[in-house]
């Protein structure tokens, strides 16, 4: 068995009184999707947020293609290959959507502040490639008529899509998804379910889902952890999960877990 | 590309006539607008571009004049070789400041740059062994292979050029990616540094472009008006430049060098009402920011907007 | 030595107390930090001093007149220039308070000129033994009426329904609305108390600084108070003028009374840069 893709080991995070994350451990093999699901308030996004450097971590170890990222600043985090959607889009609203994407896209087609200065050959060819590598982004999750258009004023669809193509553009090892179905129709559910497993196949990326909708987390979910109030109560495959008791517990109560397991 | 060249062109053709068509006192007027412009830019690249908030560029353009003609007094240092080594030490001292953006942002930002001001005013009045105290000091002139530029019309040739050169240049770095990195962190910090910009670097070039602007205006300025008077150099100078940004747009390049000109004017305008310049100021500053807080360049989007977003849309 | 220190050290602490209540009021209620607050304060007095050159009033009528009209200069501002621009960006607001305080400061020099006028002590300038440390009788006019005001308005707030009504609707907006406050009309009130305010400071310490367009300065001494007391409590605000006063007081006695200015600055730096959140206050933390 190889070495988990990301291994989080024992985390916990405090905010002053309250502990979101309580000793938690999830690994995430590579080239797997795996799901966290749980009751809101279970510390789906704080799990996110502490791998992503957003916050900090009061016990524990995180890594990442073995190699410790906890305490990381996020764009460092970021730089060794892992990247994420937001729950509430933080999109560039004023820019347009190929303009978000360059900004991911950028880092791989530098040039230096000197090129920047004087426009030359460099910049023009750096800023050509960038482009059309934002272009074949936008047209995988179907934006590509959109191109032009600023953030702000895409449909809510679109604007999850876009944040997919941007994280996408910094060319990561590791994707993580903070609700990506929240909001989105069954059509659009099924896009997205779409892309996803084409993301796995074609570029070889692993992927960590947040998610509430069950029919994108069960469809595309090799393995799928359970958090309810800041502790994981169950893991592993999505059959098992669905019917291990304490997790029907968690989402429907003492009775209906009972009633299941009777 | 025709537009460009004909542009171009068009402007050198200016810039040549210019000395032989205006009389002596236009020529000052337009250095001096050409370098108050250029303090500005530096003010949009901080306060516009990357979106902190910076009260410091007083203490810049003041710090921009001294350090040349401290130079210059103390080890003979010629003033071609002073202002540059000046605006590069202002710069790498604007970097400085920006580190603290890692703490503060918003109110305390703005707090943490007054003070900034008004310390280094403080300093040159106390320092008066090097700068000549509350009385200040005389600038020196510029001279370089054996040419003095003092009158207008003779430091044209060297404020124009080096101040279209800063524009243009500043111009590029923003449609380059640098400028969407910085456009980026102006409208979710958060996402940029999820996006590998590290954003606390980013900041912090930022002031230091305003640093070196401010530095390279300030000498500009010095030299115009040959003398340095530290009570020139304080919180009103800064809120001053800052109501130039406001007015002309904090984006854009082109509308601040408009409202440069517009406050340059002013003063000749109300020649009568001279002790009501400074409400006119504030006042102008107070209208824009709370009627047209996009500045000038909200009226012509296209053409004056930098245009970050290729929609041209934007609310503020 | 110490004694006499912190003793004279309280005038400028009851100041410095009053400025800084009114930059945590008014950031309290409007989440704005009014950048011309002490330009506001400036104003106030010279309203005193021109109902009393201009008009001919004596001196406690022209006191009056002065807070009258600061109650409607409170209301304009509000009315004019916050309320229109509640929704704006923070720049817009940082720059809107900012350029309220010049366009008072630079209204000012035109009209009543650059230099400083003299402007009346409230009670007897010389100082008195008492118990062996010398007091000022006009500074103690200062502390006394300063602790005066910090008692009503701590009256209003604590005690009476309609202070903690302001109160509630500070802290949120949306449930204070709910239960019937009427939001607008507390940040009208929070803006007429704070001018009010700053014209009260104004008069207390025009006497002591001297009154020019530039007095407003003492803005930055208010603000920096402020922050020590963690820029989020009405109390904190008050120890932070209280305990400003006396480490500016002892530096300058101990270091260097030409810099006690610089003194103030380099507090307020290293305050921002260790620990933004002041002695007292809280950092709170954007969820993603």
């Amino acid at each position: 068995m190889s070495e988990p893709l990301l291994s989080v080991n024992d985390v916990t995070v405090r905010f002053g009184g309250i502990v979101a994350l309580n000793g938690v451990s999830i690994d995430v093999a590579s080239g797997a999707i795996q799901a966290v699901i749980g009751p809101n308030g279970a510390g789906k996004s704080t799990l996110l947020n502490v791998v992503t450097g957003l916050y900090a971590a009061s016990g524990g170890a995180i890594s990442f293609a073995g190699k410790r990222i906890d305490g990381a600043p996020s764009h460092l985090v970021s730089r060794s290959g892992i990247a994420r959607t937001f729950q509430n889009t933080e999109l560039f609203g004023e820019m347009s959507a190929i303009e978000n994407v360059m900004v991911g896209s950028d880092r791989h087609h530098s040039y230096g502040l000197g090129s920047a200065a004087v426009h030359d050959g460099r910049y023009r060819r750096r800023e050509t490639e960038a482009r059309r590598e934002a272009q074949d982004l936008l047209a995988l999750v179907g934006l590509q008529d959109q191109q032009d258009t600023a953030a702000s004023a895409l449909p809510f669809g679109s604007q999850r899509r876009l944040e997919i193509a941007r994280a996408l553009a910094t060319r990561p090892r590791l994707l993580l998804l903070d609700e990506p179905a929240a909001g989105l129709r069954a059509a659009e559910v099924e896009d997205l379910t779409r892309i996803l497993l084409a993301l796995r196949v074609e570029r070889g990326l692993t992927i960590l889902v947040i998610d509430h909708v069950m029919a994108l987390v069960m469809a595309i979910s090799d393995r799928i952890s359970v958090l309810n109030f800041g502790r994981k109560i169950a893991d592993g495959d999505p059959d098992s999960v669905r019917k291990s008791p304490a997790v029907i517990k968690a989402y429907l109560g003492e009775k209906a877990a009972h009633a299941f397991s009777a | 590309m025709v537009a460009r060249l004909a542009i171009g062109t068009t402007g050198l053709a200016l810039f040549l006539a210019a000395p032989h068509v205006l009389p002596e006192f236009r020529m000052f007027e337009i250095c001096l607008i050409a370098a108050t412009a250029l303090v500005v830019l530096g003010q949009i690249v901080v306060t516009g571009f990357a979106g902190q908030i910076s009260l410091a560029q007083a203490a810049f353009v003041g710090l921009g004049g001294y350090g040349p003609a401290i130079l210059a007094a103390t080890w003979g240092l010629p003033l071609w070789l002073g202002i540059p080594a000046t605006a590069a030490v202002v710069g790498v001292g604007g970097f400085v400041l920006g580190q603290m953006t890692l703490r503060v942002s918003g109110h305390y930002l703005a707090l943490a740059t007054l003070a900034f001001t008004a310390i280094v005013q403080l300093a040159l009045v106390h320092c008066d062994v090097l700068t000549g105290g509350a009385a200040g000091m005389a600038m020196p002139t510029f001279q370089i292979f054996g040419i003095t530029l003092s009158k207008g019309s003779e430091l044209y040739y060297l404020v124009l050029p080096i101040t279209v050169l800063l524009f243009l240049v500043t111009g590029n770095v923003m449609r380059s990616r640098f400028g969407r990195g910085l456009a980026a962190l102006r409208q979710s910090e958060t996402a940029a540094e999820a996006m590998g910009l590290n954003v606390r670097r980013y900041k912090a070039a930022a002031f230091a472009a305003s640093g070196f602007l401010g530095a390279i205006g300030g000498a500009m300025l010095a030299l115009l008006s040959t003398y340095l008077d530290p009570a020139q150099f304080g919180i009103t100078q800064s809120i001053y430049y800052l109501a130039i940004a406001v007015v002309g747009g904090m984006l854009s390049p082109v509308g601040i060098i408009v409202a440069s000109a517009i406050f340059v004017f002013i003063p000749e305008w109300l020649q009568a009402f001279q002790s009501y310049l400074g409400l006119v100021f504030a006042l102008l500053l107070l209208g824009f920011i709370v009627l047209r807080p996009d500045g000038l360049a909200s009226l012509r989007p296209s053409a004056l907007r930098l245009g970050l977003s290729r929609s041209g849309e934007g609310s503020r | 030595m110490l004694a006499q220190v912190l003793v004279s050290s309280a005038t400028a602490g009851a100041v410095y107390a009053l400025i800084a209540l009114g930059f945590v009021l008014i950031h309290k209620g409007t989440g704005v930090v009014h950048f011309g607050y002490g330009d506001q304060v400036t104003f106030g007095a010279y309203l005193a001093l021109m109902a009393q050159v201009l008009i001919g009033l004596p001196f406690w009528a022209s006191v009056v007149a002065a807070l009258l009209l600061s109650v409607l200069i409170g209301a304009v501002i509000y009315g004019g220039f916050m309320w229109p621009l509640r929704n704006a960006s923070l720049l817009s607001r940082i720059i809107a308070s900012l350029a309220l305080g010049t366009v008072m400061r630079e209204f000012l020099r035109a009209y009543m000129g650059p230099n400083a006028w003299p402007f009346p002590f409230l009670l007897s300038q010389t100082s008195v033994p008492v118990g062996g440390i010398l007091v000022v009788p006009a500074n103690l006019a200062i502390v006394g009426i300063s602790i005066l005001v910090l008692g009503l308005l701590f009256l209003l707030f604590e005690k009476t329904v309609y202070g903690k009504a302001i109160m509630a609707a500070c802290d949120n907006q949306v449930g204070a609305s709910i239960v019937g406050i009427r939001v607008s009309s507390v940040f009208l009130m929070i803006w007429v108390i704070a001018s009010v305010l700053a014209t009260v400071a104004g008069i207390l310490v025009a006497p002591v600084l001297t009154l020019s367009p530039d007095m407003g300065l003492i803005g930055i001494k208010g603000f920096t108070a402020a922050v020590l007391g963690g820029f989020n409590s009405l109390a904190g605000a008050v120890c932070g003028g209280v305990l400003l006063g006396v480490l500016e007081a002892l530096g300058g006695t101990y270091v260097s009374t030409a810099l006690k200015d610089m003194i103030s600055y380099g507090i307020l730096i290293a305050i921002i840069l260790a620990r933004p959140q002041g002695l007292l206050g809280v950092i709170a933390i954007k969820k993603v």
